[in-house]
């Protein structure tokens, strides 16, 4: 027996996929876009189901309150500061050497997600944040790719396939994000690592389905409570809505121009800032300065410094992340009063 | 009509932590007063301005969603189910 057939047998057994369908994932393209809990999870199922490529981008690092659900990383990972991307990549070769694994550290947003998506035939949501998910959703319906939405916290998670043209979009359903504050976080909330696992393999078996072409993709918004053991299909109907403007072809996230720009980070306590153009900075250069007045380490990855009772991690494309906070202007004012901006 | 509402994790502060709540009215609308007059705040949680809550949250009735039936006048039947769900963001 060959040993692609033999890596594949059991699923290719499964009629829903069989050979033809092996085939389809053989050459395939799927972009995890956030790899936290949900991402891999996600990842995992996809590049151990044979997915052909696999491009899987995360702007974090791993630490050790991520261990608890994120199943890809260990401790190793943590002490060596490896971005979840990074460390993702490696772990995933190791269990399929066979396929094409691309770990890209990287902030999403609407400068870059075009690019990061080209060439997607499945863009699977593993993302943290509201935000970036309207964004992906603009991308997905302007290049006509799908993607499959999933989002956990608590004991509850929800997922819904987006296939352009076919399916009501998220803006359908949810034309506005609801207002700060109305968000349950994994801060506020916790997580029980059950409701992620159960929603990336949901969503990993949904792009798997797409791919192969299955004709009962689903079309409902299936929710969970792992602690009560409910599961829900809503159903959301079968066509795109007339109000829609993204499905009306605005894309307003993805044509956004923000200034510098921060964003609360769901279950660290943190706090991203982005600028709106690229940077290189010089780590070398930055912890020489911090040394003087803190403390700094780095490696090529990023760089962390601790000032003012303040933690921060700056990356080479000139984000930063603020630990141990949640005021967004501070974690402005941090930047510039470090960094520079 | 009394309902049965799966009161959704944001809310649920509002409704002393249950996840599950007993409402009566005809109409999704009724039911939205009702509630807020057990748990007061519920409806200005759900209309922010004039924007109606099914702008930013997805209320379904018996698992279907109120846009393809009569929005916030769909009727509702006695022990109907009614879920109300705001995007989860977490991931």
């Amino acid at each position: 027996m060959q040993p692609y057939t033999d890596r594949y047998s059991r699923q290719i057994i499964f009629p829903g996929i069989g050979r033809a369908g092996q085939a389809r994932l053989a050459n395939s393209m799927v972009v995890v876009i956030g790899c936290g809990a949900l991402g891999t999870v996600a990842a995992a199922c996809l590049a151990r189901a044979g997915i052909g490529r696999l491009r899987i981008v995360d702007r974090d690092f791993i630490e050790y309150h991520n261990l608890q659900r994120q199943i890809l990383f260990d401790e190793d990972d943590v002490r060596n500061q490896i971005p979840k991307a990074i460390a993702a990549e490696r772990h995933l070769r190791k269990a399929n050497s066979s396929i094409e694994i691309e770990g890209i550290v990287a902030d999403v947003n609407y400068r870059n997600i075009e690019r990061l998506a080209k060439g997607a035939d499945v863009i699977l949501d593993g993302v943290d944040n509201l935000e970036t998910r309207y964004l992906i959703n603009d991308v997905s319906l302007k290049h006509g790719v799908p993607w499959v939405y999933g989002a956990a916290v608590s004991s509850d998670g929800m997922t819904m396939n987006i296939i352009p043209g076919k399916t009501p979009c998220i803006r359908c359903l949810f034309p506005t994000m609801p207002a700060a504050g109305q968000i349950a976080t994994c801060d506020t909330a916790g997580v029980v690592s059950s409701a992620p696992f159960i929603i990336g393999a949901l969503q990993s078996v949904e792009a798997i389905k797409i791919l192969v072409g299955a004709e009962d993709v689903s079309r409902d918004l299936i929710t969970v409570d792992v602690w009560t053991g409910a599961f829900e299909r809503l159903e959301i109907g079968d066509s795109p809505s007339p109000d829609c403007p993204a499905c009306q072809g605005k894309y307003e996230f993805l044509d956004a121009r923000f200034g510098a720009r921060t964003t609360y980070i769901c279950g660290q306590n943190a706090v991203q800032v982005v600028l709106p153009s690229d940077r290189e900075l010089s780590f070398e250069e930055l912890a020489r300065r911090f040394r003087e007045i803190g403390q700094a380490s780095y490696n090529e990855f990023m760089l962390r410094f601790a000032v003012d009772g303040y933690e921060m991690v700056l990356f080479p494309d000139g984000r930063m992340i603020v630990k141990g906070t949640d005021d967004e202007s501070l974690a402005k004012g941090l930047y510039a009063k470090y960094v520079g901006m | 009509m009394s309902v049965r509402v799966h009161v959704p994790l944001p809310l649920r502060r509002l409704a002393g932590g249950l996840t599950e709540v007993e409402a009566t009215g005809s109409s999704i609308r009724e039911i939205i007063e009702d509630l807020d007059a057990s748990y007061p705040g519920m409806k200005e949680r759900l209309f922010r301005g004039d924007e109606e809550p099914s702008r930013f949250v997805g209320i379904f009735v018996d698992g279907r969603d109120i846009r393809l039936l009569e929005g916030l006048e769909t009727a509702v039947r006695e022990d109907a189910v009614v879920t109300i769900l705001p995007l989860a963001a977490g991931g």
